[in-house]
């Protein structure tokens, strides 16, 4: 029983990973109706800028908070120079335009920082928490609350100011947000730049447990995807809860299951993805239409 | 003064034009119906009037030029638009919804004063605030995007077929309210209307526009007792 309890915990920290991920790649989805494929490559990028900072000397904190600016800044940069273009093409054509972004940045990574893995600095302390058999370390705790920490900060933003409420109202009917007034373009923008931002503290939290690279986040993606499916690609509550469950799944399958072991692990999001798709297209928490005509 | 003075208006989406060159002036505080057959261009003269469509051609209110500029700029100088369909935030609550018609306007108090202002034209909104915009019946919908255009205080109202898809009964209701808001607010309102009936009734001028083009101008008396107009283009006898 302990162990299984342990399992649970440890697939709750690589949950909250997937969760945070998810939410970047939710966050896009809600405004523009695309996925962008790239989501976890800009994460590997301000993940290395983060790393870059801290190799100077910087203490990781102030290193963090400027990594999530120049994250912000960058995600609205693309998607006024390179998502702006095709915006109204076929979702078809901004799809590849995200993947063809994919590829760019992760060679640009690897330019400037080379494909040699890097020392990631835990900025959480190393010891555990005793909870009678189980174990919880704190850097399980630290990616868990800084999660729960992102999830707090968006739902302020969307619920209780008139920021958010603009950036819902152009998710929900661009056409109409534009007649009252709101510069859509510039929102759109904006939603990029959260994205990307949510996207860094991802990265910035799975590269301590993996190692910096350029591929770092392939299949952190995966999963996320898996995550955002199961919850609801329209659902930022539904991506943190997609991402935990997939965390959780991920690990008891590992655990428990004889043939899946560490090796096919990255099969089992394929199979959330699957069932979710067969089952409930629009996952736990999407939404079914309920308008009425 | 605030008139509205629409001048050569040309407009079309891609090549196919659809509105060939359309003047009119309505003076501020008046009610002015755009009437005419499927497919005359009502609603793109709304859209080129909100900068939904691209012109040639001038509108100004107030002096201030209106073509040829985006929407969210021509909202921003006081013009409300209710676009067919109605243009509702479906998820959203009918207070966000509300909220967001106010959304270029500074000033709290005055917005929280303006949402009491809506609730006495349509009491019925109070009582769903909180409620999926989606959820709402037609009618409450309409009534709902009116009450956000309000919001916005606007200089001119622009309104598209408010009466399709609703009961007589609400129709006529919805009508009576256009009139109140039109009277007390003292809001230029261009009303665009298969229902010529209704929308003679509540309007000063009125024009009737075929094939792109405004084929009869006058007093909305005047269109009312033209014989030959109600036949040709209104679909009733008088």
């Amino acid at each position: 029983m302990a162990g299984f309890l342990q399992q649970i915990v440890t697939g709750l920290g690589a949950g909250a990973i997937y969760a945070s991920l998810a939410l970047a790649l939710v966050l896009i989805y809600q405004f523009t109706g695309i996925v962008n494929f790239a989501q976890g490559e800009l994460a590997m990028f301000s993940t290395y800028v983060a790393w870059t900072l801290v190799a100077a000397g910087m203490s990781f904190w102030l290193a963090l908070v400027i990594t999530l600016v120049v994250s912000f800044v960058g995600g609205m940069l693309i998607e006024r120079v390179v998502i702006r273009p095709v915006e109204g093409a076929p979702e078809l054509t901004i799809v590849i335009v995200t993947v063809g972004l994919f590829i760019f940045v992760n060679a640009a990574a690897g330019w400037i920082w080379t494909f040699l893995i890097k020392d990631f600095p835990n900025p959480f302390p190393g010891g555990a928490l005793e909870l009678g058999a189980v174990t919880v370390n704190f850097s399980t705790l630290g990616v868990l609350g800084v999660v729960a920490l992102v999830m707090g900060l968006l739902y302020l933003l969307f619920q209780h100011t008139k920021i958010g409420l603009g950036m819902r109202a152009v998710a929900t009917n661009p056409a109409s947000a534009r007649l009252v007034g709101i510069r859509v373009g510039w929102t759109l923008a904006l939603g990029w730049g959260l994205a990307a931002t949510v996207g860094a503290v991802s990265g910035v939290l799975v590269a301590p447990l993996l190692f910096l690279e350029p591929n770092m986040m392939a299949g952190v993606l995966i999963y996320a995807f898996a995550a955002a499916t199961l919850g609801g690609f329209d659902s930022p509550v539904g991506a943190v809860v997609g991402g935990l469950v997939v965390g959780v799944a991920e690990t008891l399958a590992g655990a428990y299951v004889g043939f899946i072991g560490s090796d096919l692990k990255i099969g089992v999001p394929l199979l959330i993805i699957l069932a979710v798709l067969l089952l409930r297209p629009q996952g736990l928490f999407g939404r079914a239409a309920v308008e009425r005509a | 003064m605030s008139d509205l003075v629409v001048d050569g208006l040309v407009a079309g989406y891609g090549d196919v034009r659809v509105l060939h060159g359309v003047s009119f002036t309505v003076r501020q505080g008046e009610v002015c119906a755009i009437l005419g057959p499927n497919g005359a261009g009502k609603t793109t003269l709304l859209r080129a009037l909100s900068g939904m469509v691209r012109t040639r051609g001038t509108a100004t209110l107030g002096g201030t030029e209106l073509a040829g500029r985006s929407p969210d700029t021509v909202a921003r100088l006081g013009v409300a638009h209710v676009p067919e369909g109605r243009g509702t935030f479906m998820p959203l609550t009918v207070e966000d919804n509300l909220r967001l018609g106010a959304f270029v306007r500074r000033g709290r108090a005055e917005v929280e004063a303006d949402l009491e202002r809506i609730f006495t034209y349509f009491p019925v909104l109070k009582t769903r605030l909180k409620q999926e915009a989606g959820s709402l019946s037609g009618g409450e919908q309409q009534m709902l995007a009116l009450g956000r255009a309000l919001m916005l205080r606007p200089r001119l109202l622009l309104l598209d077929e408010p009466s399709l898809g609703l009961a007589p009964l609400v129709t006529r209701e919805l009508f009576r309210i256009v009139q109140a808001i039109n009277a007390e607010e003292q809001t230029t309102v261009v009303v665009v209307e298969q229902n010529a009936h209704l929308a003679l009734g509540i309007a000063q001028q009125a024009h009737v526009l075929e094939t792109g083009r405004i084929v009869l101008s006058g007093t909305a008396e005047d269109i009312r007792a033209d014989e030959q107009v109600a036949q040709s283009y209104l679909g009733y006898r008088v």
